[in-house]
């Protein structure tokens, strides 16, 4: 391997991890942001293979891959908004907008013209300042206080995802353009569209910490290369590095190993035991598709009392039906 | 290095072509045709909501992590890209690259039967990395080594097949599982519209079909390798020896697997977790059993 190439890897690499975290704190799309890290630690474990760590870099791999992927999913089953698509129409810094390249915004026309269908996504269905274009002179009741924007504006974003849900997507513009104006009003920003709210109010501390990880980042970068004497070793890295792992971890570090892959069988035991299908009789629901809005089918026999009040699929006629059919059988 | 990278994607290319017509033959009409469903080549489809970077980085990922892992499968004694030292774990590792490019063209193009097939794609992942590990470690402790030229060599007298009968039954499941064939096909099932197949169209659904032709091809050599002692055999070169191990164990695999129902997702994990991770450290302890006897290659 020449020093070229060396050279070459190390720079691709390196700024593959710096590239992946600077992505992961900066776009709007929560996915995106899972994306990005095991990018960023998919170019550390380059590293760790320039440095002839083949088999650390490669678990690195393995495991990012794997867990991110579930751990994204999970951050999708919470999340409101995990693809980005609310926040994509708004004003962002330009570092925001690379990292955001090519989401798309929910157009707010579709939403109001065929809610319901658009609600399959429906924690997508944006609207993206018509909603502010409708109701210029919607009062500002906006609080003045700097301190409470944030949490305005969080309880805006929180309120509107359940009502596009219920196919009402031009209430959910009306109310999210009556977020922005608050917002507006108090950020000083009067006059403005939502389209080009300053997206830094989201989260206020983020200037702080940005400025912070640089700081550090100074610090270290510098310690490292302020270090009096680099000791420079002829003796060649292990090419069979996996055996000498194995022989460390089975040798050396046993107890701490099979320590650790103790506590990891407990917590195996631990998930079966909540898990166990006596507690929840979860076998109806299984068929049931998680990416559809639809109502899921109510599991024969659970004893509950049907919903109250008028759900969100009360207005179609097959909804309501099958509903209480099914509180029918149960009751 | 060149020379070796355009003859690893010939290779790619050549096998994923033939796995395709190999898989042809195991097709009706009536059935879930799986990841072999037709897709739209001529023209692309407008999903207006789409992510315009996922969606095409994904069959871009999962055609990056296959060719990867052609690397280092040997097609013929030298006929290798690369033998690395840890070449088995290395398969492994760069195959997960399928996984996420489905995942990633599966959210990125953001129609619900897509974003299921992701959840899927996810769920699926976790069903069968497990029991894949624990059909690998078998014929590693067997042939003391990862690299897959020292495996090969190692069953120059009798193949591994032989000795572990289990860790092969395993390797033949996780082994459909890992390439979605049927009965694993729930993420490309009809009920969701082919799931990120229904959703491709152009070049990507061109890169899909040799991606995921190319991942059954993958693992179908890597059995052959694990097990079939790869291009070792007499009489045929080794490259011949290799490509008959290959196609016979992907016939093999394609036929067993359409004599049963496919399995959903949930099934799925709870075979990986009540029988195949159970049946794969029992295949563990007789490995271990046979090299106390002294059973297998001799160092």
């Amino acid at each position: 391997m020449t020093a070229a190439f060396e050279l070459t890897a190390f720079g691709v690499c390196a700024s593959i991890a710096v590239a992946g975290a600077l992505g992961m704190t900066t776009t709007m799309s929560m996915f995106r942001s899972g994306i990005f890290l095991m990018a960023s630690f998919i170019g550390v474990a380059g590293l760790f293979i320039l440095l002839s760590a083949d088999l650390i870099g490669l678990l690195q791999v393995m495991m990012y891959i794997g867990g991110f992927l579930v751990m994204i999913l999970f951050m999708v089953l919470v999340m409101h908004d995990p693809g980005g698509a609310m926040m994509a129409g708004m004003d962002m810094a330009p570092l925001e907008r690379w990292s955001s390249l090519g989401l798309v915004p929910r157009q707010p026309s579709e939403a109001g013209q065929d809610g319901h269908r658009q609600g399959e996504a429906g924690d997508q269905a944006t609207a993206t300042g018509h909603g502010g274009h409708a109701e210029p002179d919607e009062p500002r009741q906006g609080s003045e206080a700097h301190g409470e924007q944030a949490p305005a504006h969080d309880g805006a974003a929180n309120a509107m995802p359940h009502e596009a849900h219920g196919g009402h997507g031009e209430h959910a513009a009306r109310q999210h353009g009556h977020a922005s104006h608050e917002h507006e009003h108090g950020g000083g920003h009067g006059g403005m569209d939502m389209g080009e709210m300053d997206m830094s109010m989201v989260t206020p501390v983020r200037p702080l910490a940005a400025w912070l990880a640089l700081g550090v980042g100074i610090v270290l970068v510098g310690m490292l290369v302020l270090r009096p004497a680099w000791s420079v070793s002829d003796a060649l890295p292990d090419p069979d590095s996996a055996r000498r792992v194995g022989h460390l971890l089975m040798d050396k570090y046993m107890v701490a190993f099979e320590g650790a892959g103790f506590l990891i069988l407990i917590g195996v035991f631990g998930a079966v035991l909540l898990a166990r299908p006596s507690a929840y009789p979860d076998d109806a629901s299984r068929g049931a598709r998680v990416a559809v809005d639809a109502k899921p089918e109510p599991i024969r026999g659970d004893r509950l009392a049907p919903q109250a009040g008028a759900d969100r699929t009360a207005g179609h006629a097959s909804g309501h039906d099958t509903h209480h059919q099914h509180g029918g059988d149960a009751g | 290095m060149i020379a070796s990278a355009a003859a690893v994607v010939t290779a790619l290319l050549l096998g994923a072509g033939l796995t395709w017509a190999v898989e042809r033959l195991f097709a009706r009409s009536g059935w879930d045709a799986g990841p072999t469903r037709g897709a739209e080549l001529r023209g692309g489809l407008d999903l207006p909501n789409a992510d315009r970077w996922l969606l095409p980085a994904g069959p871009v990922v999962a055609l990056a992590g296959v060719a990867l892992a052609t690397v280092v499968v040997p097609f013929g004694p030298g006929l290798i890209g690369r033998d690395l030292g840890i070449g088995l774990f290395y398969v492994i590792v760069v195959v997960d690259f399928v996984v996420l490019g489905l995942a990633l063209a599966g959210w990125g193009a953001n129609t619900p039967d897509s974003v299921e097939a992701f959840y899927r794609i996810v769920a699926q992942l976790v069903a069968y990395v497990v029991p894949l590990g624990l059909a690998y470690v078998g014929v590693v402790m067997m042939a003391r080594s990862l690299s897959t030229v020292t495996v090969v060599e190692a069953q120059r007298d009798l193949w591994f097949v032989v000795l572990q009968p289990l860790g092969f039954l395993l390797y033949l499941v996780t082994g459909l599982m890992q390439s979605y064939r049927a009965p694993f096909l729930e993420p490309f099932a009809d009920s969701i519209g082919g799931g990120v197949l229904g959703v491709t169209g152009g070049w990507s659904a061109l890169l899909w079909r040799v991606a995921l032709a190319g991942v059954l091809f993958v693992v179908a050599a890597i059995g052959a390798v694990l097990y079939l002692g790869g291009p070792s055999g007499s009489w045929l070169p080794g490259w011949a020896w290799m490509l008959a191990k290959t196609y016979a164990l992907m016939a093999l695999m394609l036929g067993l697997g359409r004599c049963v129902r496919p399995l959903s997702t949930a099934g799925m994990l709870a075979l990986s977790w009540k029988v195949l991770i159970p049946a794969g450290l029992v295949n563990v302890l007789l490995v271990g059993g046979l090299i106390l006897l002294g059973v297998g290659p001799r160092a």
